[in-house]
């Protein structure tokens, strides 16, 4: 799975208002049923919520991860959203996020669902990546640092 | 020989042992080894020449020294470890140190062509694993064991020279027929223990009272515990106990007490501990005439080949394998580090003492199983924790800790860390997820103080005091770590943790995972704890459903968070030191 099978240029957000984690995930869900017809916001938001309760899905180095398995989805569905504001999402390593991929897999997708994550997961664990993604200020150019092969060197 | 030319060598053996210290960590040649070495060459055959033959002063040297050491390592040793190590510990300390010395001894016998009894008697010699040469490794190497094998071997090591020593006695006054009768020797095993024990816990307890209670000068403290440590280790052996393990216990007790002059005690013993090491080898080391060691050379390689291949795998096998969940790897790697140390020097000075016939063999064995022993296992053991995936990512630690000393229980410390990531650049304080308790006292930018408040815009390298508890330290070190510790933590403990409370059903829903009937009221920690069965240790890992899960988070014996990444990705968990 490459992350150009999930993600497009128009689900990468740029420089959304934070305020909370909540209202971040609110936010995405709606933004997500907007794109996607035949999804639902609320049933986005309430999974989305309930997956957060079980443990935190940011995943340190202010970077989160948040997914959870939709009805009414035929493939996953990846959404980039950088912050304007990093916002307290409880993460792993208590540092406030402010890069986010939300990823939403059909029900039955279990398998490649943790495996989409796994290498989400390792793509954002590059230091350069994640300071590219932080310097970048389009959404077009923040699609193709994600989506490039060749990750840009960290100049360090 | 004057006076001063002893101190003078004396103190420039200890200068170079000291200076060997830097080496060794360079080369990777165990410590002890090196300052074996050293008093060798100091010795009759080296460039140095000295002939050092006293037995007896080495004897009360190296006895007293022992009981320094296990003072030291009880006081190091956490009452916590005792959940998962000590009964295995007791197990390899009474059936593994009786098997191994059985197991050796008929090597020794076939090797050396001696009589039942005489080659029991180096198996016994060299019977147990030494307490200097285990907490040195464990302390030093930069090696960080999953809690189970390590409070193993930590516990074993103080806690198996009494059964060593009594076989050793029981088989010399056999040699010597001094012995009325077996059921003899069995009471006086009991009572090597049975009076061991309450003597331990009550003088540790005693000393403890003595140390809240006296008010001296911060020096006196850990000469106190000295003293009074020694004190009862001698009163302990003329009771007719085992000094060695009521020390130990002692400095336990001591050490897990939580008083406040704990602070002064632990950094003098650390010293006093390392000046016991190094006496105690050098002098075993002039000890030895090693053109005579030689002459034991192949029965000698044979001996301790045997038992570092044969008698101690087997001997922890079945001291462990019947009885407690233990993983191969970790078996294997408890069984590898059988490391021998002074215990059988010292104890191979016995037949020495007592005029037993044929007793420089015996010492000459000992010495040189030691000797492979110290090489073959201490440089091979952090090669040997990587292959076999004992390691555990160790937390992230403070630049500084120090004890605030207001409250003489439960108390708050101080904990200096610096901002090493750029993640942090520009967040207000207010934005960092701080456990409860904990409080940023003070900033350092640029050697200036700055008065922090929550709106206070973090920058890398800035170095925070924070005033906290124990319990926050985990969070706290992995805030401010910066990017080595969190991608370590996430090829080992997965790429998410959730938390072990969580009802296993929900975490089933989330991921599309079938349970059955009695998993549905379970809390995903439970469900864990039984799969892995017996007690968890912070690193466990068990695959389910193409996930592995793995122990991220433990807290007072119980899990508190879960890690779970795909069984298909291979990302060489299990070595986080590369």
């Amino acid at each position: 799975m490459q992350i150009t099978d999930i993600l497009t240029p128009e689900r990468t957000l740029f420089g959304v208002s934070g305020g909370s984690k909540k209202r971040v995930l609110e936010y995405s869900s709606k933004f997500i049923a907007q794109q996607i017809p035949s999804l639902d916001a609320d049933e986005v938001f309430t999974r989305l919520v309930a997956r957060e309760k079980l443990g935190s899905t940011g995943i340190g180095q202010g970077v989160a991860l948040p997914h959870c398995r939709i009805s009414h989805c035929d493939q996953p569905v990846g959404t980039l959203i950088k912050l304007r504001d990093r916002i307290d999402f409880d993460a792993l390593d208590g540092q406030p996020v402010d890069l986010m991929f939300m990823l939403l897999v059909p029900e039955d997708a279990s398998e490649i669902h943790l495996q989409t994550l796994a290498m989400l997961a390792e793509r954002f664990a590059d230091e350069g990546l994640r300071r590219a993604l932080r310097k970048a200020d389009s959404p077009q150019l923040m699609y193709e640092i994600l989506t490039a092969n060749q990750l840009p060197s960290g100049e360090d | 020989m004057s006076f001063e030319t002893v101190f003078l060598l004396a103190g420039v053996l200890l200068t170079l042992s000291i200076m060997a210290s830097v080496v060794s960590s360079r080369i990777g040649m165990p410590l002890l080894f090196l300052f074996l070495g050293i008093g060798m060459l100091a010795g009759e055959d080296g460039p140095g020449g000295i002939p050092f033959h006293d037995y007896s002063v080495a004897y009360v040297v190296g006895y007293l020294a022992l009981a320094v050491i296990l003072l030291d390592g009880g006081l190091r040793t956490r009452l916590e470890t005792f959940r998962v190590g000590l009964k295995p510990a007791l197990s390899l300390a009474t059936i593994g140190v009786l098997l191994t010395s059985g197991l050796t001894g008929l090597i020794a016998m076939w090797a050396f062509d001696l009589s039942l009894l005489q080659g029991l008697l180096v198996g016994a010699i060299v019977g147990s694993t030494d307490a200097a040469a285990v907490f040195a490794m464990l302390g030093g190497s930069g090696v960080h064991l999953n809690q189970r094998v390590s409070a193993t071997l930590e516990i074993e090591s103080g806690t198996n020279d009494p059964m060593a020593i009594f076989i050793t006695i029981t088989l010399i006054e056999l040699l010597k027929h001094q012995v009325d009768s077996l059921w003899g020797a069995g009471l006086v095993f009991v009572a090597q223990f049975g009076i061991a024990l309450p003597m331990g816990v009550l003088g540790g307890w005693l000393i403890v009272r003595m140390l809240k209670r006296l008010n001296l000068a911060s020096g006196l403290y850990p000469l106190l515990v000295t003293g009074a440590g020694v004190a009862l280790f001698a009163l302990t052996n003329i009771l007719g106990g085992s000094g060695f393990l009521a020390i130990y216990l002692a400095g336990m007790v001591i050490g897990n007490s939580r008083v406040r002059q704990l602070e002064h005690v632990l950094p003098m013993h650390d010293g006093l501990a390392w000046f016991s090491q190094i006496s105690l080898f050098l002098i075993l080391g002039l000890l030895v005439t090693p053109h005579e060691m030689v002459k034991v050379g192949l029965s000698g390689t044979l001996v301790a080949l045997g038992l570092i291949f044969v008698a101690r795998p087997l001997a922890v096998l079945l001291a462990l394998g019947p009885f407690f969940r233990f993983k191969w790897r970790e078996l294997g790697f408890i069984a590898w580090v059988g490391l021998r140390g002074a215990v059988p020097i010292v104890l191979a000075i016995f037949p020495m003492m007592s005029d037993l016939e044929g007793a420089t063999l015996y010492f000459n064995i000992a010495f040189y199983v030691v000797l492979m022993s110290l090489l073959l296992q201490g440089m091979s053991l952090p090669w040997m924790a990587r292959w076999l995936k004992v390691q555990v990512p160790p937390l992230p630690k403070p630049v500084r800790r120090e004890n605030l000393g207001i409250y003489s229980e439960d108390d708050y410390e101080l904990y200096v860390f610096e901002v090493k990531t750029d993640t942090l650049d520009e967040v207000p304080l207010r934005q960092l997820r701080f456990p409860s308790d904990a409080r940023v006292a003070a900033l350092f930018r640029g050697r200036q103080l700055i008065h922090p408040s929550g709106s206070t815009l973090l920058c890398q390298g800035d170095m925070l005091c924070v005033i906290g508890r124990e319990a926050d330290l985990t969070v706290l070190g992995k805030l401010f770590s910066g990017d080595a510790a969190p991608t370590l933590n996430r090829s080992f403990f997965g790429d998410f943790t959730l938390e072990a409370e969580a009802p296993l059903k929900d975490v089933a829903e989330l991921y599309g995972l079938t349970l059955s009937q009695g998993q549905q009221d379970m809390t995903l920690g439970a469900f864990i704890v039984q799969r892995l069965g017996g007690q968890a240790v912070v690193g466990d890992q068990t695959d389910w459903h193409g996930i592995r899960w793995v122990v991220a988070e433990m807290s007072g014996g119980r899990v508190t968070k879960v890690g779970l990444m795909p069984c298909e990705v291979d990302r060489g968990s299990g070595n986080p030191s590369d």
